[in-house]
């Protein structure tokens, strides 16, 4: 057990390091998120209430900016084969998911860390003392999302279509982590308390448990030649 | 451990038995069996497109055989993860490093995956081994061809593997680092170390190998011992006949 | 290589059972089942509309089961089960989709509605189109044959928990128009040509999934003949050559 986290935590150190001296998935993805709260702010009627519908706008450009960045995932392994290369290491497969799932979460949450903000400047909201129960459903809504992210990463860099065939893989998939994301955040922005949201985590957090056991279960049968 | 072999020393390090791989219905390899025992080296030659590369990742365990199977030291080779893995390296054209950490950190890296321990000294000691100590820390990314490939080959070794498999390592090498290429695999042939050289270097090949063989159109026709094997003979047949048939 | 004959002769079988269920069942929508009262005819659409889900989720589930059996024993038997499923229920899924608005358009007044089947049924489209992308996409058949089975797996597992989620989003956003797509309730003539939808479409599935079946399985015979001819051109070395 030891071995395999160990394992899994070399992975997740170098994709981090790596990502840390080119910051070129955090930018992009960054830089993204807040234009198109920018082309929101513009195409919106500003005497609608932001708030009623800030959660939605808010969910679906992390998901666009998150699978912005996932396509990248998988790239640094495809220069130089470096993919065989982990390949050839006595590595659990599994382990090797989890250290790059660890990673792309990691990257995800840091542009999740710019992507409130500017949308809370943007449309003057508040979200007072709802961050404990916020930072519940990022957290969970997040892991969801970069399992299957992840694993379909990996899918669509032996593609020949490349990073542009995911949006159409995970969209559909996604729905139930954008549902309960969507709502558990608007709730919370209005001011509802937390025990209204609790049926939201609950489902976010079956299904981050349902795709943690089966994504690296199957994650070997993707990268394998 | 399979029940192959009463003892696990008296497994051969690298067997194939009836290795074949089909790429849907283009084949690249068409049944190759061999046993190579303990500090056998293993010259393979062939022309462009005789399915080398392939019968060595299968071997390698990176390309599952669509028939047949591979046994290191007497373990099934398979796609995933196994304690066999360790007993082999293998060193392509590609590198499989991180251009953007520096070469220390790639070692340490892998040397993570392979669990070793004395990590420091190890990489240490590796860089030494290929003239690349005073290179550690600077990123991979501005090391020339040669100095990749002397990085990849530190990486191969790091974990002291019993098996070495090597495809066509001479690629792109200037004569500095096909030198120190050279020697390394010199120090390979101890004996108790076994390799595998896929290689178009005849006369490097001839010089290092105890066994030599080729693979046409993913079939061996010839596999003989190298002191059954007289070189000028040998090479000149070789250029005029199989050469030629790619 | 199987012999597809025992395959062939079961289609067959199934064929003839399916059209005989597929007519009767065509009768009994058009002579035997109540005209409903407040839509009419067009109610009708309703027995092509429910079989035709039913077969769409049930292939389905058929590509699931033989994507886990495919990534576990590589048989390409199994994928081949797995890709006939996944067109037909392609097929019926679009059904699905075109007939519902039909019925939406009379029955409630829009073209599109976002009720929870529906859109459980769009978002199986849009995985069955992910299925055959990546069949199609990568660089060896045998790749894309593996990629759509991980789709498979993972598509089945996300099914339910979708259909979760969008009831649930359902009740929380109730709709002005009260749906019933259910129909009118329970006349028993209403249920027995329901029934007999049920039987005729599943009989037509499975006698075409046996076709699609032998066909996959044929093409893949004559990929490999055409292959082998062009290469067992006859190796001109022997042993000793080099000596």
């Amino acid at each position: 057990m030891g071995r395999f986290l160990g394992q899994a935590l070399a992975v997740a150190r170098k994709d981090l390091v790596l990502e840390l001296r080119s910051r070129e998935r955090l930018v992009v993805s960054a830089t993204f998120a807040v234009l198109v709260a920018v082309v929101f702010s513009f195409s919106l009627d500003p005497t609608l209430r932001a708030r009623s519908f800030a959660g939605a706008m808010i969910w679906v450009t992390v998901i666009f900016a998150g699978i912005l960045g996932l396509g990248r995932s998988f790239a640094m392994e495809r220069e130089q084969e470096a993919l065989s290369g982990l390949l050839l290491a006595p590595v659990d497969r599994g382990a090797l998911f989890l250290g790059k799932f660890a990673a792309n979460l990691a990257i995800l949450l840091a542009v999740e860390l710019v992507v409130f903000p500017v949308y809370a400047l943007f449309f003057g909201l508040d979200f007072g003392g709802a961050l404990g129960g916020l930072a519940l459903i990022v957290l969970l809504a997040s892991t969801g999302f970069m399992l299957l992210g992840t694993l379909f990463a990996a899918v669509a860099a032996h593609t020949r279509l490349g990073e542009t065939v995911l949006p159409v893989l995970l969209l559909p998939l996604l729905i139930p982590v954008v549902i309960f994301a969507v709502s558990g955040t608007q709730r919370l922005l209005v001011g509802r308390p937390l025990e209204e949201v609790g049926g939201n985590l609950r489902m976010l957090l079956a299904f981050d448990l349902i795709y943690l056991f089966i994504c690296p279960v199957v994650f070997g049968s993707v990268v394998e030649e | 451990m399979s029940g192959a072999a009463p003892e696990p020393a008296a497994a051969p390090p690298v067997e194939a038995r009836g290795v074949e791989k089909w790429y849907g219905p283009l084949p690249a390899v068409r049944g190759v069996s061999f046993a190579l025992a303990a500090g056998d080296f293993l010259a393979l030659f062939g022309p462009n497109g005789a399915g080398k590369s392939t019968l060595l990742r299968c071997l390698a365990g990176l390309a599952r055989p669509t028939r047949g199977e591979v046994r290191i030291a007497g373990e099934a080779v398979t796609g995933g993860d196994g304690a066999w893995r360790r007993d082999i390296g293998v060193l392509s054209h590609q590198t499989y490093l991180y251009a953007g950490l520096s070469a220390a950190e790639n070692l340490e890296f892998y040397g993570r995956l392979y669990g070793l321990d004395r990590l420091r000294e190890r990489v240490g000691e590796a860089l030494e081994g290929v003239g690349l100590w005073e290179r550690r820390g600077d990123r991979v990314r501005g090391f020339s061809r040669g100095m990749q490939q002397r990085l990849a080959l530190a990486r191969t070794l790091l974990h002291d593997p019993r098996v070495v498999l090597l495809d066509e390592p001479y690629t792109g090498l200037d004569p500095h680092a096909a030198a120190m290429l050279g020697g390394v695999l010199e120090r390979l042939r101890d004996g108790a170390r076994t390799v595998v050289l896929v290689t178009h270097n005849l006369s490097q090949g001839l010089e290092l190998a105890s066994r030599v063989a080729i693979q046409v159109g993913g079939r061996w026709i010839s596999d003989e011992p190298r002191a059954a094997v007289d070189a000028h003979r040998w090479e000149r047949v070789y250029t005029e006949r199989v050469a030629g048939a790619a | 290589m199987e012999s597809l004959k025992g395959t062939l002769r079961w289609a067959y079988a199934l064929s003839a059972l399916a059209a005989a269920s597929v007519l009767a069942t065509f009768w009994m929508i058009f002579f035997y089942a109540p005209t409903e009262r407040e839509m009419g005819i067009v109610q009708r659409i309703y027995y092509v509309h429910v079989p035709s889900a039913w077969v769409a989720f049930l292939a389905f589930g058929i590509v699931a089961l033989c994507s886990v059996g495919y990534l576990w024993l590589r048989d390409d038997k199994l994928d081949a089960v797995a890709v006939a499923a996944a067109e037909l229920g392609t097929v019926f899924t679009t059904i699905v989709l075109l007939t519902g608005p039909l019925w939406g358009r009379i029955a409630w007044g829009t073209w599109w509605v976002w009720e929870p089947r529906l859109t459980l049924t769009l978002l199986l489209w849009f995985i069955y189109v992910g299925y055959f992308m990546l069949r199609g996409a990568t660089e060896t058949p045998e790749r894309g044959k593996r990629f759509a089975a991980v789709l498979g797996i993972v598509g089945a597992v996300d099914i339910p928990l979708i259909h979760v989620s969008v009831n649930w989003f359902r009740s929380q956003h109730p709709q002005p128009v009260v749906l019933r797509p259910e129909g009118p309730a329970a006349a028993p003539e209403i249920v027995q040509t329901l029934l007999m939808g049920f039987l005729a479409f599943t009989l037509l599935f499975f006698a075409l999934l046996l076709f699609r079946y032998g066909l996959e399985r044929l093409r893949a015979r004559a990929e490999a003949l055409r292959v082998r001819d062009e290469l067992d051109r006859p190796l001109s070395t022997s042993q000793g050559v080099l000596r």
